[in-house]
């Protein structure tokens, strides 16, 4: 799997493989953190020795809102934001709340679904309850 | 160490203004300028802030309008924006200014228009607010400014056992406060219960824990150390941290904690050589009710975790042992964004020259501001004090 893996990951990348079910981050050389986007050096120690990772597609909950007043452009209103806990790194997403059904707590396991299109078709992870 | 001086302060009324941009910053200025006995000549240079005029009424390029509208075009004139942290940004860099020499007098300050009366509706406001989260890692999920201090305030209550009454008591705290303050955006108190009731923004987060959208300005004269007693009242600028964090809260190391503030607090305080336990009042940024509790345990002044019963105990209110937000905070006395900032310094001005009315603190010679921006990867604090 590592093969396929881009030496240097963009947002483009980031994005092609969310768009295939799949979760790049980066792990830096040098302080050990994980990155859950894309960055051109590590913000923690500012090494550009950053080595795509693939992250798990499942993960727990880190810390979750439900939002019930939207921005302009977003129609429907009671939906769940989550950052989710990925192995070493975190990433935020949208909870899939099957119409206000599904509600996550912190510390709960989800699992990436899929990905919601935002403005402008930008995808956002999208994560259900682990079976 | 003194590395400026504050000589005159003025803002508006926080709330409703349907007048330009640079009439109601001109407001601030004239009562800044009246405050400290300067002529427009006196003055050297502006340090500007205004967060979304380009945005919210298609109005940028300000720091020369705004100058020619109060007497002082050809002079040196900058804006900074950094979300709701701009006029402390703005501050620093006068500051730090005047106090290398460069300028002796300066006019610094913010302006804003939020109001859905006078601008536009609560939804493009939310999408504008919004556009301070992440564009690519934090806006597709459809996260708003309420949600990201959600998120913060939810690890928080997670953590430390902060429960929504702990969060509801700062709103009824800090609109008590806001009665005793002429200019606030909100006049009237409120109660627990009512806090409790009120509909869901973004959970845990009721209509009440969230700040007001508000129009207004404030500015100050700052002066550099030497010139500074030729002035009446000054008050001194002992210290300024400036920090930021990581973006996204994602790649954050520990999001609620609010590092850039704890970073930014060391930095002020070692500054002025003093410690937390030295600072008599604070102004914090209040913009959820949440983000008060995390800010009061971030610069020091509370105990980490003990932010929601400090507030819930009266600790924090204008006759508890460390008061914070006797102005009313953002949550009552409002946050035209670019404002914000420059408005907890003439806050400070006028508690420290014992001006401020029924609001008027017993112990004031030590007070401390805290403005963030973003997800709180900006945040300033600035320490001030009396000229003795
Ligand atoms: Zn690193």
């Amino acid at each position: 799997m590592s093969s396929d893996l881009p030496e240097r990951l963009t947002y483009g990348e980031w994005t092609r493989a969310l768009k295939e079910g799949r979760l790049l981050g980066q792990a830096c050389g040098a302080c050990a953190n994980v990155l859950g986007t894309p960055k051109g050096a590590c913000p923690h120690c500012g090494t550009r020795d950053l080595e795509t990772v693939e992250l798990p597609t499942s993960g727990e909950v880190y810390t979750e809102t439900t939002v019930m007043v939207p921005p302009e452009g977003v129609e429907e209103r009671g939906y769940q934001v989550a950052v989710v806990q990925v192995g070493e790194a975190r990433v935020m997403g949208r909870v899939d709340g099957n119409g206000g059904e599904v509600h996550v707590d912190i510390g709960d396991s989800v699992e990436l679904t899929g990905y919601i299109k935002g403005e402008g078709d930008d995808p956002a992870p999208l994560f259900r309850p682990a079976d | 160490m003194t590395r400026a001086s504050v000589v005159g302060a003025g803002m508006t009324k926080f709330g409703v203004h349907d007048r330009p941009l640079q009439e109601l910053f001109g407001e601030a200025a004239f009562e800044a300028f009246d405050d400290a006995g300067v002529e427009p000549a006196d003055v050297e240079s502006f340090y500007f802030g205004n967060a979304m005029g380009g945005q919210t009424e298609n109005d940028t390029h300000l720091a020369p309008k705004l100058a020619s509208h109060v007497g002082i075009a050809g002079v040196p004139a900058q804006r900074y924006e950094d979300a709701c942290a701009t006029s402390a940004n703005a501050f620093k860099n006068a500051v730090q200014a005047v106090e290398a020499g460069i300028h002796d007098v300066v006019l610094v300050g913010g302006v804003e228009r939020c109001t859905p009366q006078t601008g536009l509706d609560t939804a493009e406001m939310t999408r504008i607010f919004a556009s301070a989260s992440h564009r690519q890692y934090e806006q597709p999920t459809g996260l708003t400014f309420p949600g990201v201090f959600a998120l913060l305030t939810k690890r928080h209550m997670h953590e430390h056992g902060t429960t929504p009454e702990h969060l509801a008591h700062v709103a009824v705290k800090n609109h008590e406060h806001g009665t005793r303050n002429p200019r606030a955006h909100f006049g009237k108190e409120t109660t627990v219960e009512a806090v409790l009731e009120g509909p869901i923004v973004a959970d845990p987060f009721r209509l009440m824990d969230c700040c007001p959208f508000s129009d207004g300005a404030a500015a100050v004269v700052l002066v550099s150390d030497e010139v500074a007693d030729s002035y009446d009242a000054p008050v001194d600028v002992t210290g300024i941290g400036h920090a930021t964090d990581v973006v996204p809260i994602g790649d954050k190391l520990t999001p609620h904690v609010t590092q850039a503030a704890r970073d930014a607090s060391a930095q002020a305080y070692e500054q002025a050589g003093i410690t937390a336990a030295d600072v008599d009042f604070a102004e914090v940024h209040d913009c959820f009710t949440g983000a008060e509790v995390m800010a009061s345990e971030a610069i020091g002044l509370i105990e980490d975790g003990q932010g929601g019963p400090a507030a819930a105990e009266g600790r924090t209110s204008y006759d508890g042992d460390i008061p914070i937000n006797a102005s009313g905070g953002l949550k009552a006395k409002g946050h035209p964004i670019g404002a914000t900032g420059a408005a907890q310094i003439v806050e400070l001005t006028e508690q420290i020259r014992g001006e401020a009315g029924a609001r008027q603190l017993d112990e004031a010679e030590y007070g401390v501001a805290h403005n963030l921006g973003g997800d709180a990867a900006t945040t300033l604090v600035t320490v001030m004090e009396g000229r003795r």
